[in-house]
């Protein structure tokens, strides 16, 4: 469905995984289920559902640009990976894993894509790049190499700012910074990912995190209805105000590790640490240049369950952002081990309720 | 195997997050014994990958089975990619070609060489599997259950 919007919805075929490893719906499936749910656009791993990767034929080609075609829908990005860890006792040299880049910048154009989701060193901003030493991605030095191939296929290297970080860290800096002074600076920017603006734990993750590793579901939900009560006062949460209370509740040892990763994330209201409020994020809008609508759960309200879209999206818009939102669903791997995970329904939800945000109609299919 | 030494130290780490497809990967589907000239001369199951992509089949870093409590000797693996053969061992060493991908949702079957296959009817399988990805530790996935053999 087209549109001449500025902000454009689409979907990372991603949020149907189950339905492809299941074999419930193939790549076909998935790009008619993201037409169907009002997508103008969508993303795709190569890795995941382009089962002749990584020598794609011209042959599947023309069949895929026929989906296009048949679906009235528009490849967006193709997502980019950085396995350098190829073999048991070697990882692939910086030669190696240019290469394979490449390998990706052009498959992207093939398929009509605009940009790739660059799997970057700092993608988790500096915190966590610096938590995992041995894992060299690809670096802002790496990208430097990438960007003459990229602007020779006109693609766009999206650097995605993933949560704890945000599209404010200064670690983003360095890699636009390389891109301007070789002139090349049209053909990289910052991709945001919604998962930096949770204000509370989702109740996929709570769930998850009792079936699966043995919290204690009154312990989670005392942290949710803290966390809920700071963000509507607009202040952060200090996990050491709520401790007392979930002392007294009684904390397991796997309580005690959920909380020490999870239980520290300020959230949009952070006065100490803006780097992840709305108005940080609106001042970045205008030169945001893609954006991972990250979700796991819709309540029946028909909101996202742990994040504020109707703040996020009006951030968007008041700063200017052009381009596409494409829906992340990350509820299936939470929710999957429990029963059939419904990604269609919430993809479904998710752009009923981004649309509802936008102030867009919903579509009419003749 | 087990000389070959590990890229990461902490090799076996494991988060809830890691275990997304953990309850699906060893399948119920084709597993039976292995037919030739009229004797059984092995048998085979079907596994599914434990992440959410595919990965070449180099990113592999360790299958283990265990049929009935007894552990599988790797030297009588083999599994089939992308419609060629290849033997276990040979997919952990590092000349093993990074273009082969073990395509996410797709069946590698694992043949066991054993003369006299596996007896029909029901077997208790453990599966360990692990895979190597961009960014994070390796993947160790385990998952036990019971599986009728034709």
């Amino acid at each position: 469905m087209k549109t001449d919007h500025d902000i454009k919805l689409g979907v990372s075929l991603y949020s149907y995984q189950d339905n492809y490893y299941f074999h419930r719906f193939d790549t076909e499936g998935c790009i008619a289920a993201a037409a169907d749910a009002g997508a103008e656009g969508f993303e795709i791993f190569s890795d995941a559902m382009i089962p002749e990767w990584p020598y794609v034929t011209d042959r599947w080609i023309d069949t895929f640009n026929g989906w296009k075609y048949r679906y009235n829908i528009e490849s967006v990005c193709l997502d980019h990976f950085s396995d350098r860890a190829m073999w048991h006792d070697r990882q692939l040299t910086d030669d190696e894993l240019y290469e394979r880049g490449v390998l990706y910048i052009k498959t992207a154009a093939r398929l009509g894509c605009k940009a790739i989701r660059v799997l970057h060193d700092n993608h988790m901003g500096a915190r966590v790049s610096n938590k995992f030493p041995p894992y060299r991605l690809t670096d802002a030095k790496m990208c430097g190499r990438l960007l003459p191939a990229a602007a020779e296929h006109n693609i766009l290297l999206a650097l995605e700012c993933h949560a704890p970080g945000s599209v404010a860290d200064p670690c983003q800096q360095e890699y636009l910074e390389i891109a301007d002074k070789m002139g090349l600076g049209e053909f990289i920017g910052l991709q945001a990912d919604f998962s930096s603006y949770e204000y509370r734990l989702s109740m996929a993750d709570i769930q998850g995190q009792v079936r699966n590793e043995g919290c204690t579901e009154e312990v989670l939900l005392a942290l949710r209805e803290a966390q809920t009560k700071a963000y509507k006062e607009e202040r952060a949460l200090d996990l050491e105000e709520v401790m007392p209370e979930l002392e007294k509740i009684g904390l397991s040892e796997a309580d005690r590790k959920f909380l020490s990763f999870h239980g520290r994330r300020s959230g949009p209201y952070d006065a100490k640490d803006t780097s992840h409020s709305y108005e940080t994020l609106k001042q970045f809008a205008s030169s945001i240049k893609y954006v991972h609508g990250k979700f796991y759960y819709i309540d029946e309200d028909g909101e996202v369950d742990n994040m504020d879209y109707h703040k996020i999206l009006g951030a968007l818009k008041e700063g200017g952002y052009k381009g596409y939102i494409c829906s992340e669903f990350e509820g299936n791997r939470r929710m999957n081990d429990a029963g059939w995970c419904n990604e269609i329904e919430y993809v479904r939800k998710h752009h009923i309720l981004m649309r509802k945000c936008l102030g867009y109609p919903e579509p009419v299919f003749d | 195997m087990g000389e070959t030494k590990k890229v990461f130290e902490n090799s076996t780490h494991r988060t809830s997050t890691n275990s997304m497809y953990e309850p699906y990967m060893l399948t119920e589907s084709g597993c039976r014994s292995i037919w030739q000239a009229g004797h059984r001369t092995g048998y085979c199951v079907n596994l599914t990958i434990n992440y959410y992509r595919g990965l070449p089949l180099s990113c592999v870093d360790e299958i283990s089975l265990w049929v009935d409590g007894e552990p599988v000797d790797p030297e009588t693996m083999y599994v089939w990619c992308k419609d060629r053969e290849y033997h276990y061992p040979d997919i952990l060493k590092d000349t093993m070609a990074t273009d082969i991908y073990w395509g996410f949702g797709d069946y590698l079957k694992v043949t066991i060489m054993k003369k006299g296959g596996i007896d029909q009817g029901i077997h208790h399988v453990k599966l360990r599997l692990c895979t190597r990805r961009s960014y994070t530790p390796t993947m160790v996935s385990e998952w036990e259950k019971d599986i009728m053999f034709a």
